[in-house]
């Protein structure tokens, strides 16, 4: 028996200019639970101004193979449209983040969606794309203040920086970069 | 301030440290071992905030003392502790752990509110500076007290059994050192009495919809300084490095 909790995919958006990007997963018994932990495990160290969560259940996903094999659309009631979030995921390059947030279209269903998304977001060529419906997912919200409890701790606690914990990449005496001044 | 109050306010400073620290360490003995992953990360988060709260305390204090954060925390003797029984209290389960940090959570929110208005600015900035990660912690630990107390048969008991001996030991917290009274004249620190009524009136109404009842039991009005047998084993773990090498470069 799975006894896990289920699982929430986590997105951060680092600046006001940058999209929501996803960073990981959380296990959590609700929605509230899933931020609460998202904000734990993904913003101890900066920077975020805003997470979302979403099911990972409701993630409508489909890799570029998976369409080559095309994108079956349901038969579905094409007058009841519903809102979309689109995430695509268009390098291998980043290690931390693998999708972006670019948009949200209508559509009647998540194939339907997914084919408005590659209409509308042909650049650059998508590698992966995630449909989550809008209602799905659960944002820390827009209150400042709140924003600011979940967000600025972190910001002024240089010592959980990756680089302030020195001693994991230092340099092993008598291997110092050449030209260095005691050589 | 005359020679009077500085020393009231270095016996309430070296209170306010010692909550924060030896529930710090009482949280730590978490890491590795808490129900799962992500509250594992949660609560040695917390852990560490509330040991940063309790260096900056410290910090404060050291001027007064003339003794360095490291030198209160480490080489110190029980009896010269001045933290309240509930936090040196062994972690016990994780309803009774989430327990005793949502209700230190709660007073430490209230507490902070007031001291933003103290007129000793360094007590004044220090609560500015927590007040962001103290109304995070209090929510985290608000969404579990309902959820255990709303959660299962055995999660109720868990909290129920929990608040039994927290209530009444949470008592402590409002218990005002000999020369409070001092500081409260001077602007300088809240007169607790108000404080534990906004206190009930915050975690009152939420254990009540968290299923749990409260116990007939009166409160601890112990005076900080005294300590259970516990503390001594909590400070042996906590010191024992520090003392080993007392002279040790880190």
């Amino acid at each position: 028996m799975d006894t896990q909790w289920p699982r929430w995919e986590v997105f951060k958006k680092d600046t006001a200019k940058k999209p929501y990007q996803a960073v990981g997963s959380v296990h959590a018994a609700d929605a509230d639970h899933a931020l609460l932990n998202a904000r734990n495990v993904f913003v101890r160290r900066p920077q975020a101004v805003s997470l979302w969560v979403a099911p990972a259940a409701v993630i409508f996903s489909r890799t570029a193979e998976q369409l080559e094999q095309g994108n079956p659309l349901p038969d579905v009631d094409q007058s009841v449209q519903q809102t979309y979030q689109i995430f695509r995921k268009a390098t291998h390059r980043r290690s931390m983040t693998f999708m972006d947030h670019i948009g949200q279209v209508e559509a009647p269903s998540p194939a339907h969606a997914l084919q408005a998304a590659i209409a509308q977001f042909p650049d650059p060529p998508a590698l992966a794309w995630w449909i989550i419906p809008a209602d799905q997912i659960i944002s820390s919200g827009e209150d400042r203040e709140m924003a600011a409890a979940w967000f600025d701790p972190a910001k002024t606690k240089t010592y959980k920086h990756q680089s302030a914990y020195g001693f994991v990449s230092a340099r092993p005496q008598g291997r110092r970069r050449s030209g260095a001044k005691d050589e | 301030m005359n020679e009077a109050v500085t020393g009231a306010l270095t016996s309430r400073l070296t209170a306010l440290a010692d909550d924060e620290l030896i529930l710090a360490q009482r949280n730590s003995e978490w890491t590795g071992h808490a129900p799962i992953l992500e509250e594992d990360i949660a609560l040695a988060n917390i852990a560490q905030d509330e040991l940063g709260h309790a260096t900056v305390w410290l910090g404060l204090l050291e001027p007064f003392s003339g003794r360095s954060p490291d030198e209160m925390a480490f080489f110190r003797d029980a009896e010269d502790f001045l933290n309240v029984q509930m936090v040196e209290l062994p972690k016990g389960d994780w309803a009774f752990t989430m327990l005793r940090q949502y209700l230190f959570d709660a007073y430490e929110h209230i507490l902070i509110e007031a001291l933003l208005a103290s007129t000793y600015q360094p007590l004044a900035d220090a609560a500015a500076k927590f007040r962001g990660e103290e109304m995070y912690h209090l929510r985290h630990t608000h969404l579990w007290v309902e959820r255990l107390g709303l959660g299962t048969d055995e999660s109720n008991r868990r909290m129920q059994d929990a608040l039994d001996i927290l209530w009444p030991a949470a008592g402590q917290l409002f218990v005002p050192l000999p020369d409070d009274h001092l500081l409260v004249h001077e602007g300088i620190f809240p007169d607790l009495a108000i404080l534990q009524d906004q206190w009930v009136a915050i975690v009152r109404p939420h254990l009540t919809a968290a299923g749990l009842t409260f116990p007939a039991e009166i409160a601890n009005t112990a005076a900080r300084g005294f300590h259970t047998e516990h503390m001594a084993t909590l400070l042996a773990d906590m010191q024992l490095v520090a003392r080993w090498e007392p002279d040790g470069e880190w």
